[in-house]
């Protein structure tokens, strides 16, 4: 599984979305995206990558591709 | 078995920590609490309670809801007894696995055995299991939010 595959897979897991929702997805576009699903995502993707991420990491991870962003600050590469 | 290290609460203690009050206070007294780790606890029922004369007349009996009460006021003594969570509210995120197994009638002891499995960030995970004479009565696992906690690490804009 490629990284970008693992990234989406927490997406999925965590809000129950199709694969083809996640582009241009935002904090409360969808209900399963609430402050609650935003710590389940946020526990997935510290579980799938093996990082701890800093609280101004946490409160700035608004969408999808924000979320990309913020993830290659911890060597996390979405493009392997 | 007793841990010498553990901590115990009477009623006052608990209202200290939690704040469920009468009539949905579910826990009288909680012992061997390993902060953030796990908990017992007790809870004595009379026919004095007052859902016994409506469930059922014929045959009081503690409805499911309580049951499932009594375990989770239990399983938050996990953490609510740390000085930083102290006195906090909780709220229900899900409730899985939930098993009643045994009918608890006016007269029972119920002993409420929970684990802490996980906190993180104002998310609680764990489970308890309770028992009348060492007879399993009611299972669950549980996901709880401290959302005062669990505001500060929300998104700052959308």
């Amino acid at each position: 599984m490629t990284n970008e595959e693992k990234y989406n897979k927490a997406f999925i897991e965590s809000f129950r979305v199709d694969q083809d929702r996640l582009k241009g997805l935002k904090y409360q576009d969808i209900n399963a995206w609430d402050s609650i699903g935003h710590m389940l995502l946020m526990t997935a993707l510290e579980d799938e990558f093996g990082i701890e991420l800093d609280i101004d990491d946490i409160t700035d991870f608004s969408n999808y591709e924000e979320g990309k962003k913020i993830l290659s600050k911890y060597d996390v590469n979405l493009n392997i | 078995m007793t841990n010498v290290d553990a901590l115990s609460f009477d009623l006052k203690g608990i209202q200290e920590c939690q704040q469920n009050r009468y009539p949905q206070l579910f826990v009288d007294s909680v012992v061997d609490v390993v902060p953030g780790v796990s908990a017992s606890g007790f809870k004595n029922f009379t026919y004095n309670e007052w859902f016994f004369p409506s469930h059922f007349e014929d045959d009081p009996n503690v409805p499911g809801y309580i049951q499932i009460e009594c375990l989770v006021q239990t399983f938050i003594m996990t953490f609510l007894c740390m000085d930083s969570y102290k006195g906090m509210k909780t709220n229900f995120v899900s409730i899985n696995n939930a098993y009643f197994k045994r009918k608890i009638i006016p007269g029972d002891r119920l002993e409420i055995r929970a684990t802490l499995d996980s906190l993180r960030r104002g998310i609680a995970k764990g489970s308890a299991e309770s028992f009348v004479s060492e007879e399993l009565t009611c299972s669950a696992d549980f996901l709880i939010t401290l959302p005062d906690v669990l505001e500060t690490f929300k998104p700052r804009s959308k």
